[in-house]
């Protein structure tokens, strides 16, 4: 018996993709998975573009659904794959202290100096600029991905934010690319190399820590104890001999001050281990003879051999686009199709992952609302669909992103830095999956923050960051009509509609114990004079509760 | 027999009435179990933290040493005449007289360098090891008291709060969860940074709940959001009918977590675990002062954790809460034996811990870390009390854990140890008194081959060799061992030259020598 394995058991070490093949849904009277695969066949309109575009960005916005609607799925689908440039990269926005990067210019090719400042201030603006990207993303599929891949990979403490920058292009570069060849580059990716000791693996002292994780986490992932150190996916002798295969690369570069000095990463032949590597039974007993730089990209061939990459893979994809609970059905007729899909093009992400967000299970209503959104897509969903400006100024920018993603690590996400190199429990920590997001203190920090969003704001060094209600609304279709004015923003806001008496009670904040048209004749009363402050105070107040409940509703933590 | 086998209970806690829709099945009247739970097991556990990795050579000092630790890490010693005695080889740290009267008055203990085998020095591994309770080399994703309470609600956080359990498991102060209260469904801790502040989070009008995944995520939702209302709500009552009767120092920013800590529980909050902490150990540089060793960054924060324990200990005594409350520190690592050029130390290995309350054992547990003349680079203090033996040992006296699941949960190769002492009816003890423990090796230096040499009765007893890393380099034995003496012969010519340490660990006893392995 495998104690580690066993205890690992005991103790909720859980990395694992596999499937839980126990229902919880015997309770309910429906069953989830009465969809599979297949072409979606329903009707086309706003309720199914808001759900694909909930689902592939970080909160559209009111305008993206209606074109996604007006679009189509077809156009929709060919948008959100659209082949983009890599984005302008980040800027230095106000440390004047570095000899080699002017204010206003990109770091990511100039060396450090000794001074930390110049660290840290390229880390910050790292951190705000990708703010900047998701804020940013309109109708695009791609920084989903990245972020994706980030939780998949899940590098952190690497903090030369050169290598951040570095890997998280590679992530934008893949994002629905190839996902053997991502592996095979994230295997001797520099940033990689440093996060799992890659760098120290040598002949002489292998280092297994990441052949181990390439096995359980990145590609293969562990079953279910076969035998002692025998994982039913690979056993331990092939965490040994892959490790050995990984020996002598090096990264370079990290802080380096050196103006000849890049990103990048290195073959030391010398300290490769050039003695043939004997897999086990799990791999058909293959034989790994010395290939020198070229042996990792065979090895990683080897384990793309197996399917079970594709399967694999296929349900961290569910998970992250459509719901945690894969049962039996679920299992049959929607990861085992995607990943023969996966195989049928040569481990291209893009034709599954666009097989089934274009599937009648993708669109079906139980699929529709049952996301926790992760603080990344719960803060800036309110961002976005509120449409919160944020300055212009370059300094100003940078410090409101900054300052947005400190805020949103205080709900327990912090987007250079998972947990651990499993990623985010949400996406692999059974049973609870999603629900770990929230807590009495993330719940604290998420309501305090819509709470303060829909009151006063956030002052970022004197830039007010705040939801402006009155202009927000002169958006919508019929503001003036409460009835449509409360369906359109659920519409926008939440994954599925309300009933009656939520809707009642969230009039109430609004036109307490009025009839319908007092607000009508409110509102009516400000648009012809628009520059009466009293007027305009007096409605934005109202609306100020309106958001504030209506943010604060479960509702809008579901995508 | 072992003491603890007689403290296996009644199991109050271990067997809950099964809740279903919220009533609860059997016959047990709620008073009845009520009761019998406040007497059995109204004992609260305050942990604090020390997070960056403490100094403890600059702490709790090894005076035998002073002459090794001169020539190590001669620019941040203290004066040996500055440091308070506790014993005739080991002292405390001058700035830290409250802890020293705490020791005096037999309330305050130490355990000796505590760490683990292969100890990790990144912050945030290590953290990760000392919460959940794992091996260096294993991902736990629970925390050690998150197992303990899971294991007797396992149905949390459904239909909590209850009539039985109104109140948190747990309380980290501070705005994140602790880790060590994580369970494999919900972390067991609440957070609180003010009680006298929580705001009510908004509880909307409900609406039908669809019978969907979608309905079932929202009823989760609204289940949490109005579960952190109830428990907002008790805690605010406990605060307001709460008192502390001893002034806490107002620039003491640990003593006013502390002071929550004893407020809430004289207002009578049911909280079990107590999760404080206190930040800046990473005293990478000016640890010190450059022209005074005995003031300086480090002074200060052992200042702060020695004046923090003293008035809640104290206000506990007045409250008449003493005897219901212990407390124990831990930080992720020690730091390196050899200080640097800047005055400070960098990661290194085992430290000493504080436990306290009038229920702990007022002693130093374990010796005095051996500093060699020649201190390698990179050698930090070698382990010689595994944590999840601290752990374990609390767990058993102080929560009445059966050691069975100590060893499930915790430790497979768990070692008692004598860390709290009998204040209560329910303590029961019978503590074996064994014979000293005495490790001898030979030849010292060795080459090719060293011998250990002890005597054992009839017990458990492992045996291992670390280098000065701290990592573990090989298991020579762990096995049932015949009563007498013992000698073991290993090879040691695989072994590259430098300091060793030999860690001989029987069941209560434990010991760690130091060798040198010569070209």
């Amino acid at each position: 018996m495998d104690r580690r394995a066993t205890l690992a058991t005991l103790f909720g070490r859980s990395k694992t993709g596999q499937s839980s093949t126990q229902s919880k849904k015997a309770t309910m009277g429906l069953t989830r998975q009465m969809t599979g695969l297949e072409p979606y066949t329903g009707p086309w309109g706003f309720e199914q573009a808001a759900h694909l575009l909930r689902r592939c960005t970080f909160g559209p916005t009111y305008a993206e659904m209606k074109q996604a609607t007006e679009d189509g799925l077809d156009a929709t689908i060919e948008t959100l794959f659209a082949t983009l440039p890599l984005p302008e990269p980040p800027l230095n926005y106000y440390y004047e202290e570095d000899p080699n990067v002017p204010i206003g210019e990109p770091w990511m090719d100039a060396p450090y100096t000794s001074d930390n400042a110049s660290r840290l201030y390229r880390r910050r603006s790292l951190y705000g600029w990708t703010v900047g990207q998701i804020l940013n993303e309109g109708i695009s599929l791609r920084e989903k991905m990245v972020l994706f891949w980030n939780n998949h990979f899940a590098i952190s403490e690497v903090d030369d934010p050169k290598f951040m920058l570095q890997y998280t292009n590679v992530y934008r570069t893949y994002a629905w690319g190839n996902f053997r060849d991502l592996v095979k580059e994230m295997t001797i990716n520099p940033a990689m190399l440093r996060f799992l000791n890659g760098n120290q693996n040598t002949k002489n002292a292998p280092n297994e820590n990441f052949a181990r994780e390439l096995l359980e986490l990145f590609t293969i992932g562990k079953g279910p104890l076969a035998g002692p150190g025998d994982y039913t996916n690979y056993t331990e002798q092939d965490v040994v001999a892959m490790a050995k295969v990984l020996t002598g690369w090096r990264d370079q570069g990290y802080y380096s001050e050196n103006p000849d000095v890049t990103v990048g990463s290195y073959f030391r032949p010398n300290q490769h281990d050039t003695t043939a590597k004997q897999l086990s039974h799990r791999f058909d007993n293959v034989v790994i003879n010395d290939m020198g730089e070229g042996e990792y990209s065979h090895l990683i061939d080897v384990i793309f051999g197996k399917s079970e990459v594709a399967r694999f893979i296929s349900r961290k994809l569910y998970r992250w686009f459509v719901y945690y609970d894969i049962d039996e059905e679920a299992e049959n007729e929607v990861i085992e199709p995607m990943a023969q899909i996966l195989i049928d093009n040569d481990y291209e992400i893009r034709p599954a992952l666009e097989t089934l967000l274009r599937s009648n299970h993708f669109f079906d209503i139980l699929n529709v609302g049952p996301l926790i959104k992760n603080p990344i897509d719960f803060s800036y969903s309110l961002f976005k669909q509120l449409h919160v400006e944020m300055p212009e100024e370059l300094e100003a920018k940078y410090v409101s992103w900054l300052r947005i993603m400190t805020l949103v690590n205080l709900m327990e996400m912090d987007y250079y830095t998972p947990p651990s190199v499993s990623g985010w429990k949400a996406y692999y920590q059974e049973p609870l999956f999603y629900r770990t997001w929230i807590n009495a203190t993330t719940l604290q920090v998420r309501m305090g923050f819509t709470s303060r969003m829909a009151s006063n704001g956030y002052f970022f060094e004197g830039n007010r960051i705040v939801i402006n209600p009155l202009a927000f609304i002169s958006t919508l279709d019929n503001p003036v009509d409460i009835n449509d004015l409360l369906d359109e923003l659920v519409k926008i806001l939440f994954p599925q509609p309300i009933s009656d008496s939520q809707k009642a009670a969230l009039k109430e904040f609004v036109i307490p114990g009025l009839p319908d048209f007092e607000w009508t004749a409110e509102y009516s009363q400000y648009l012809s004079n628009p520059d009466d402050s009293d007027l305009a105070e007096a409605i934005e107040t109202k609306l100020r509760s309106l958001f504030n409940a209506m943010l604060s509703m479960p509702e809008f933590y579901l995508s | 027999m072992k003491r603890r086998h007689f403290l296996h209970t009644t199991g109050a806690v271990v067997s809950l009435p099964v809740l279903l829709n919220g009533m609860k099945v059997g016959t047990l009247p709620k008073t009845a179990l009520f009761n019998n739970m406040n007497l059995e097991n109204d004992r609260v556990l305050v942990i604090i933290q020390l997070n960056g990795g403490n100094d403890g050579l600059n702490m709790i000092i090894p005076i035998d040493q002073y002459d090794n630790l001169a020539s190590a890490r001669a620019n941040i010693l203290l004066p040996e005449n500055s440091i308070l005695p506790a014993t005739d080889v080991t002292g405390f740290h001058p700035i830290m007289t409250g802890v020293k009267s705490l020791y005096d008055d037999g309330k305050l203990g130490i355990i000796q360098s505590a760490g683990y085998p292969d100890q990790n020095r990144s912050h945030f591994r290590s953290t990760d090891i000392w919460t959940s309770g794992s091996p260096a080399g294993e991902f736990w994703t629970t925390g050690w008291l998150g197992r303990y309470f899971e294991e007797r609600n396992p149905d949390f956080p459904e239909n909590y709060p209850n009539s039985d359990f109104p109140d948190p498991f747990a309380i980290t102060m501070g705005s994140t969860v602790s880790e060590t209260c994580q369970g494999t469904v919900a972390n067991f801790s609440m957070t609180l940074n003010d009680p006298f502040s929580l705001s009510a989070l908004t509880e909307g009008e409900p609406g039908d709940v669809p019978n969907t995944p979608y309905g079932e995520e929202l009823t989760f939702l609204r289940t949490a959001i109005a579960q952190t209302n109830a428990y907002s709500e008790n805690i605010t009552t406990a605060a307001e009918q709460g008192n502390n009767l001893v002034a806490y120092p107002d620039d003491n920013r640990l003593a006013q977590q502390l002071k929550n800590v004893a407020l809430l529980m004289s207002g009578g909050l049911q909280t079990k675990v107590y999760v404080v902490s206190l930040g800046g150990f990473d005293t990478h540089a000016n640890q010190v002062d450059i022209n005074d060793a005995t003031i300086g960054g480090h002074a200060n924060l052992l200042g702060t954790l020695s004046q923090a324990i003293k008035v809640f200990q104290d206000d506990l005594q007045q409250l008449g809460l003493e005897e219901r409350v212990i407390g124990m520190t831990f930080s992720e690592f020690g730091r390196k034996i050899k200080s640097n050029d800047s005055f400070g130390t960098d990661h290194g290995t085992a430290a000493p811990l504080i436990v306290f309350g009038s229920c702990v054992n007022p002693q130093i547990l374990g010796d005095n870390p051996e500093i060699s003349p020649q201190v390698a680079a990179s050698e930090g203090v070698a382990m010689q009390y595994d944590f999840r033996d601290i752990y374990g040992s609390i767990l058993m006296d102080w929560f009445e854990v059966d050691e069975t699941e100590v060893t499930s949960s915790l430790h497979p190769e768990f070692t008692y140890l004598p860390i709290l002492r009998n204040c209560s009816a329910t303590t029961s003890t019978d503590t074996v008194i064994k014979p000293d423990l005495d490790l001898r090796s030979s030849p010292n230096p060795c080459r090719n081959m060293i011998r250990f040499q002890f005597t054992t009765t009839q017990e458990y007893g492992r045996l291992a060799i670390f280098d000065a890393m701290g990592s573990q380099i090989k298991v020579v034995f762990g096995q049932k061992l015949a009563p007498g003496a013992h000698e073991v012969t290993v090879d040691t010519s695989q072994l590259p030259a430098g300091t060793y340490y030999a860690h001989l660990q029987l069941e209560g006893r434990q010991r760690t020598s130091r060798f040198i392995k010569m070209k």
